[in-house]
């Protein structure tokens, strides 16, 4: 599976939503299943599925599905060349 | 030496002129001096603690750093924070447990001979601890260098202004402001005097004011329900303006220093949510507590469950820390049940509230949320006031029964002001909402009054002023002095 089809996923998991649900534009707050308690959850999925350890300061930076991008960006993940 | 005192305007006074005709690299003396002095005066004996802390950490900082692999920089840090949670416990916390452990020995009918011990609370140990904590824990994660300038890493310790009660600051962001050349800039002249000011008229007209009213409802052995209810509310109140005044004066001489302090309150009795309600009531604290306990409480936890253990968890540090007593501790519980709870029946509530037709009236539904989370803010509060857990549950059985908020009774529980004293309180009341309301309006209400002439603005301060210097009263220092 590619790093974006597991991060789309790691959505689906960890938010228990449809795959329809899971858009570009989607930010923290846009649906009922990530709220503060969810996003929580999302964090510790994407550490588990990416293998890397998100910090408090950047767990509030990540606020919408392309923040959340960039910052696993950031922490090595390829997105692009894979 | 009190902050709501002329010795400290005076003491204030002559340390900002010093510290603007002095070159910039002598006045890290100055302010390391004029902090000991500051809590040297309130309380000499615990000087030295506080010397040691600020020792213990700055050189655990620098070996957290000199450590190459991330886990022996956790151990060295881990080694830090149990030396500094050591005095926090000792001084705070050792009668707290002793004194339940015996209570449990009784209980079980067994033998305790440890004695109580005779323990002052340093002030603000409680504050200067948390700054220590995150400084260890940012340092070993590389978001913040060890500090080597022992003087300027002295001052993040106990810079005056915010050492006594906050706001609790990082060394990320106060360290580089102590280090940076501040010019005497009029803006910060006129803006920290008129925060000063701000904080005197919150501390003098509205928190003292209701001190006493407040006590002789909570010290009295058997007060009515509608005493309890107005108490209470009372209290919030009181709690508000003591502590914001505090905060008030702490931005404002710091201010007036060129130094930018976090904002701690942003009109948390107007929250719609106890979760909004964290993050307008003492900010600093809470997100403190969010990026300290909370987050890595929940490193790993994926289910709703768990992230809500870890809330209670960090609900309970709150009540801990803020006082060493049991009914503190419920106090954090009730919070940690709100939160919870709240999340839990969040989407039955949506339900309700589109069923009832309630969502098509924002304005009315804004106010039912603010209303219905100041109740349980103060249900909560009941516990924080009351002095021992059995007064605290006669006291929230009073409060809740639906006899204590009978209009008659409340009207008569009023009585527990003198007629001058209830109008003299809700005029000032009634100036603080006003202020209050145009800043919900997302307009400063100092940006405001500075586009009026110069006559209005110069009869509202000498209005502030004169308000203080005739109405104000001044009780036995600040309510979260203690903590």
């Amino acid at each position: 599976m590619r790093n974006i089809d597991k991060y789309k996923h790691a959505f689906i998991t960890a938010l228990d939503i449809e795959e329809s649900e899971v858009r570009e534009d989607l930010a923290l707050g846009d649906i009922r299943e990530w709220d503060s308690i969810g996003h929580m959850g999302l964090i510790s999925e994407m550490e588990d599925v990416f293998d890397v350890s998100i910090d408090a300061e950047w767990m509030t930076e990540f606020n919408s599905y392309s923040s959340g991008l960039e910052l696993l960006k950031r922490l090595g993940v390829d997105f692009i060349n894979e | 030496m009190s902050f709501i005192s002329i010795e400290f305007l005076l003491f204030f006074t002559i340390i900002v002129c010093i510290y603007y005709l002095i070159p910039h690299q002598f006045r890290w003396i100055l302010l390391l001096v004029a902090s000991y002095v500051f809590y040297g005066m309130i309380n000499v004996q615990f000087l030295p603690l506080l010397i040691l802390s600020t020792v213990c950490t700055y050189f655990f900082g620098i070996v957290i750093e000199k450590q190459e692999t991330k886990k022996q920089k956790k151990h060295v840090m881990l080694l830090g924070i149990s030396i500094l949670l050591f005095f926090l416990g000792w001084f705070k916390y050792f009668n707290f447990v002793n004194e339940s452990l015996r209570a449990v020995a009784e209980y079980f009918n067994w033998n305790y001979s440890i004695p109580y011990q005779e323990i002052l609370l340093p002030i603000a140990i409680s504050f200067y601890t948390f700054q220590a904590v995150s400084y260890l824990v940012d340092v070993s994660k590389g978001k913040q260098k060890a500090e080597r300038h022992y003087g300027y890493f002295s001052i993040y310790f106990a810079f005056f202004p915010q050492l006594v009660a906050g706001p609790i600051e990082r060394a990320k962001k106060l360290l580089p402001q102590l280090r940076a050349e501040q010019s005497l800039e009029y803006e910060n002249i006129s803006y920290g005097m008129k925060r000063i000011a701000w904080g005197f008229f919150k501390k003098t007209l509205i928190a003292d004011r209701l001190a006493p009213i407040v006590s002789s409802v909570f010290d009295s052995p058997n007060p009515t329900g509608s005493e309890v209810v107005v108490g209470t509310i009372l209290f919030s109140i009181q709690l508000y303006a003591d502590f914001s005044a505090l905060s008030d004066i702490a931005i404002g001489c710091a201010r007036i220093l060129g130094i930018k302090l976090s904002e701690n309150f942003k009109q948390p009795h107007f929250a719609v949510s106890i979760s909004d309600f964290w993050n307008r009531w003492h900010i600093t604290l809470s997100t403190w507590l969010r990026d300290y306990i909370f987050f890595p409480l929940c490193k790993g936890k994926k289910k709703r469950s768990d992230i809500y253990v870890a809330i209670i968890i960090t609900f309970l540090v709150s009540g801990v820390w803020h006082g060493a007593a049991w009914t503190f501790v419920l106090w954090g519980l009730i919070h940690g049940i709100y939160r919870v709870f709240g999340d839990y029946t969040k989407h039955y509530r949506e339900k309700v509230v589109s069923f009832t037709r309630l969502d098509r009236s924002p304005t009315l539904h804004r106010w039912m949320k603010i209303s219905i989370t100041f109740f349980l803010i103060c249900f909560a509060r009941v516990f924080f006031r009351s002095d021992s857990v059995s007064q605290a549950f006669e006291n929230a059985q009073l409060f809740l029964s639906i006899s204590s908020w009978s209009p008659v009774g409340i009207f008569k529980a009023l009585e527990l002001f003198t007629l001058l004293d209830f109008v003299v309180f809700s005029f000032f009341f009634i100036i603080l909402q006003l202020f209050q309301y145009i800043e919900r309006k997302k307009v400063s209400t100092w940006k405001l009054l500075s586009q009026r002439s110069l006559i209005t603005r110069y009869a509202f301060y000498i209005f502030i002023i004169l308000s203080v210097l005739v109405f104000g009263v001044s009780g036995d220092g600040f309510v979260y002095g203690r903590f």
